[in-house]
């Protein structure tokens, strides 16, 4: 059966089989240190000592049932819940190192470095073009203002669908280019981290895998932190998944966070009950 | 299109291929050891069947994350569910090599006899000419090349009882008798790697039908 004389020795060295690069396996920078992160509405306490790490270059998902405080946690990463009057945040996030609620950061650079994309696409009724130069204009970014839309435009998987109408306004997009629209808009001011609220579930099966497709290619450049309560959508993008739940001891109601880990270890062996009965459907 | 999940897909896919390449060349090693009577290279083969498990743990743990993060569905599913199925079957086939391997070891110190090593070694040649073309039909999703394996087997288990026929002329022969009952457990196990090659095409068949048939009867 061998072609020749010699026998194959040689090809019986062991081989290495490399493990393939994935989260967990490396070391991973850290972007977010959230530690103890409480935020209460007045007086009703909405999520309770939530400490997290998020990853540089990973899409960690955040799960669990409504009204458990996922996106009011997400929202906590950008300030967006100094907006709300009566929010208070007790705890620390920091981000890269720094205090996110330091006395001497403005809310308003925060966002300019996390940017946000929420759950109903929310474009300018502007011109698509606009809607992309519009913040870069803000930011006093005016060189190159066109290529820096096309590359924006280009990274959110959406110019060869509107190259030839740039002029036309954002508001006659479909659901979906529309939500592409608004990523293009968060990324064209080169953000570090993006989140998003529920982005897909305004949208149709299709319009949403080419989301999906397009926080895989995303997270090469961002770090993404992102709310679904779709399950499956978390288990196939996201890197990193927490599980959220709400917390009915002692008479409060407030979310908590149950298990935190690689999303692979989620949906294949969860460490905590709580999150076993989520993900097989059991509960929630 | 799902970008990752089909690029998933393709790296398990090709993982599988690569098991398939670590089959063959235990095989060939496991005949050459045979052949030559060396035990240096049956040590090898058996340290070699490491690494075949270790791809065969890796493609089982690829699997299962497939199923759970991504849903497959439809030829999707099929895909997944035959690399499942094809993994165990390279893994027993590098199993078969190691039993070989052994056996080549515990009669190093025996006469053979050379007709009979001849007929194993065309055993082997047919058993590794099997494994070439469940792997390749199995690539290119190829039926008719799937289902020639049956007949590929027909012409294994005819070698298969042709060493039982030369074991019993040498039963007589006081210093052969031993060699030749330990070898038919070589010429057995030639033979089943011939079994699992043809069970690889059976997938192969689900793969691209939907419909799971039999390509031999084992009733015959």
């Amino acid at each position: 059966m061998d072609d020749t004389p010699s026998t194959p020795r040689s090809d019986l060295k062991p081989i290495q089989i490399s493990e393939r690069t994935r989260p967990g396996s490396s070391t991973r920078d850290i972007v977010f240190d959230v530690q103890k992160l409480s935020l209460h509405y007045g007086s009703t306490l909405a999520i309770s000592e939530i400490t997290v790490p998020i990853y540089k270059n990973h899409v960690t998902a955040f799960i669990g049932p409504s009204g458990c405080g996922k996106s009011t946690f997400i929202r906590c990463l950008n300030r967006m819940n100094d907006l709300v009057p009566i929010a208070r945040v007790t705890g620390q996030v920091l981000y890269h190192g720094q205090d996110l609620y330091g006395p001497t950061v403005d809310p308003v650079q925060v966002r300019r470095h996390i940017g946000m994309v929420f759950q109903k696409p929310n474009p300018f009724p502007k011109s698509i073009y606009d809607n992309i130069a519009w913040g870069l204009k803000i930011l006093g970014k005016k060189d190159n203002l066109d290529d820096r839309v096309e590359q924006a435009l280009r990274k959110a998987a959406l110019w060869d669908e509107v190259k030839d109408r740039l002029k036309s306004s954002g508001l006659a997009l479909s659901g979906g280019q529309q939500q592409r629209l608004c990523i293009a808009r968060a990324i064209a001011i080169e953000p570090d981290v993006i989140l998003m609220d529920e982005p897909a579930s305004a949208l149709d099966p299709i319009s949403t895998t080419r989301i999906e497709d397009l926080i895989h290619e995303l997270k090469q450049d961002y770090t993404i932190a992102i709310v679904t309560h779709n399950m499956q959508q978390a288990a196939r993008v996201a890197d990193m998944t927490a599980f959220f739940s709400l917390d009915v001891s002692e008479g409060r109601r407030a979310g908590v966070l149950v298990e935190y880990d690689e999303t692979t270890t989620i949906f294949t062996r969860p460490a905590d009950k709580r999150t076993e009965d989520y993900v097989t459907g059991r509960f929630g | 299109m799902r970008t990752t999940f089909q690029e998933d897909l393709a790296r398990l896919e090709a993982d599988l291929q690569e098991e398939g390449q670590y089959v063959l060349r235990a095989l060939k090693g496991a005949m050459g050891a045979l052949r030559n009577r060396d035990i240096e290279l049956a040590d090898d083969v058996i340290a070699f069947d490491d690494e075949i498990d270790k791809l065969c743990t890796r493609i089982e743990t690829g699997v299962q994350t497939l199923l759970a993060r991504q849903t497959p569905v439809a030829s999707d599913l099929r895909l997944v569910l035959a690399v499942l199925k094809i993994n165990l079957h390279l893994e027993r086939m590098g199993d078969y090599c190691v039993t070989i391997a052994k056996y080549v070891k515990l009669t190093r110190d025996l006469q053979p006899e050379r007709r009979m090593v001849e007929g194993l070694e065309e055993m082997g040649e047919r058993a590794e000419q099997m494994t070439r073309v469940a792997l390749d039909s199995f690539s290119a999703r190829d039926m008719a090349g799937a289902e020639s394996l049956g007949d590929l087997d027909d012409l294994i288990d005819r070698a298969n009882r042709r060493a039982h026929d030369d074991v019993m002329e040498l039963a007589n022969d006081i210093n052969l008798r031993e060699w030749g009952l330990r070898m038919l457990f070589v010429s057995r196990c030639l033979e089943r790697i011939g079994d699992h090659a043809v069970d690889i095409g059976e997938q192969t068949g689900y793969l691209i039908s939907g419909e799971f048939r039999e390509f031999t009867d084992a009733s015959r």
